[in-house]
């Protein structure tokens, strides 16, 4: 138990405190160097404390490194390579970028259909992997959508684009349900179905609990600053102050008239 | 510019419609509901509320910079922690209702955190790939020539 709370459990508090010293401004560099250290001694929790359950996440997280910097970088190209109005890239960015966001896909596939499939202890499959891998297909699936029916309903005449990401929304479900009918490298796909359910549960749990924090976070501080006495109606200035605010600008102002 | 008025109702099935219909396609394959399908939605909700909970107060010192430092807000936030900790507590504590393949109370509390984490990872990529292929849609597009004399 102690070796996990070294190895892991205070690692993994270190990311969101140096986050929040990086965020804060306080301590920018020191908060970053923080963060990444935890990170990195999360990564490596599988070999420090392979003994621990939790020390999983930290190889999932490990595994999906090469994707996770392949999608950004990709989305970054993607994004800039087109017509922005500042930090433009190359138009060739952008094709570079859909063949990035393309093969992180296609690695993520083949992390359940092939032999990339992460492996933990004894050479079983991560659990965590199982539980990732479904939340991120319905996940996408969902904020797809959404964001399809945003673009044609905020967008000005933004019809094709929509349609595209439709389209995109429709591959993500394709692939869930490719999961659900055939079998993986080491999942099968009756073992899938099952996650999928699970993995419905954990987002909608997720949401629920995040938007009842959000909503208690409000009725606290509407409290709060309901309680706060009104702040008192000051004076009018009076004709002494007035004429020293007169003068005061007559001092500051320069310039001839015409 | 005209602004179309969307209903957030329409957003918000936009949104839960494809989950409805993978898993509508999930059961019709032959798959029952998972018996732990409750188990995990109640561990999800607790978790994710204290989880939220504990960044909130993280972001009430922010807000306190610009009040004098309240202390009022700060204790209510902590009690509604203490609140959903004691909840899952007795929840998970009471036998076979919230309490997954775990050995106990420790174990659970433990493995749900590390649940959300992965959970969050998942919905982070999966955010980071919807919101950047929609800005590459937005930015894909060629600029439309507003007033010729510009570039002649």
């Amino acid at each position: 138990m102690l070796d996990a709370a070294i190895w892991f459990w205070i690692p993994m508090l270190l990311i969101p405190l140096g986050l929040w010293f990086s965020i804060s401004g306080k301590a920018k560099v020191l908060g970053n160097v923080v963060s990444i250290l935890g990170l990195a001694l999360v990564m490596a929790s599988s070999w420090t404390v392979p003994n621990s359950d939790s020390s999983a996440a930290g190889h999932l997280l490990l595994w999906i490194t090469a994707p996770t910097i392949l999608l950004c970088y990709g989305m970054h190209g993607a994004i800039f390579g087109g017509n922005v109005p500042v930090g433009r890239l190359d138009p060739s960015a952008r094709y570079s970028g859909y063949g990035a966001v393309f093969l992180s896909l296609l690695i993520l596939c083949l992390m359940h259909w092939s032999s990339l499939t992460p492996l933990w202890r004894n050479e079983e499959i991560n659990p965590y992997w199982i539980v990732f891998w479904p939340t991120f297909l319905l996940f996408s699936t969902s904020l797809l959508s959404l964001a399809a029916l945003a673009l044609v309903s905020y967008g000005e005449d933004r019809g094709p684009e929509a349609v595209k990401l439709a389209a995109f929304s429709v591959l993500m479900a394709g692939i869930a349900i490719a999961g659900i009918t055939f079998d993986g490298n080491k999942i099968a796909a009756e073992q899938f179905q099952d996650y999928l359910w699970l993995a419905a549960a954990d987002i909608f749990g997720s949401l629920i609990g995040a938007t009842i924090a959000l909503g208690v976070f409000a009725a606290v501080i509407w409290g709060h600053e309901k309680s706060l006495p009104v702040p008192s109606n000051t004076e009018p200035p009076t004709n002494d102050e007035i004429k020293h605010v007169v003068n005061l600008a007559k001092k500051h102002i320069v310039g001839e008239e015409e | 510019m005209k602004r179309k008025n969307v209903s957030w109702k329409l957003m918000v099935l936009a949104a839960l419609l494809p989950i409805l219909v993978v898993i509508s396609i999930n059961v019709s394959l032959g798959d029952e509901l998972h018996h732990e399908s409750f188990k995990r939605f109640g561990n999800a909700i607790l978790t994710s509320y204290v989880l939220v909970g504990i960044i909130l107060v993280g972001n009430l010192f922010f807000y306190a910079d610009s009040r004098h430092r309240p202390f009022a807000p700060l204790i209510g936030m902590v009690c509604a922690i203490a609140i959903g900790l004691a909840v899952a507590w007795a929840l998970i504590s009471k036998e076979n209702l919230l309490l997954e393949q775990n050995s106990g109370l420790r174990a659970q509390m433990l493995m749900n955190i590390v649940h959300t984490i992965v959970i969050g990872t998942a919905m982070a990529l999966a955010s980071v790939l919807a919101v950047g292929s929609t800005f590459t849609m937005i930015t894909g597009r060629k600029r439309k020539r507003l007033f010729l004399h510009e570039e002649e």
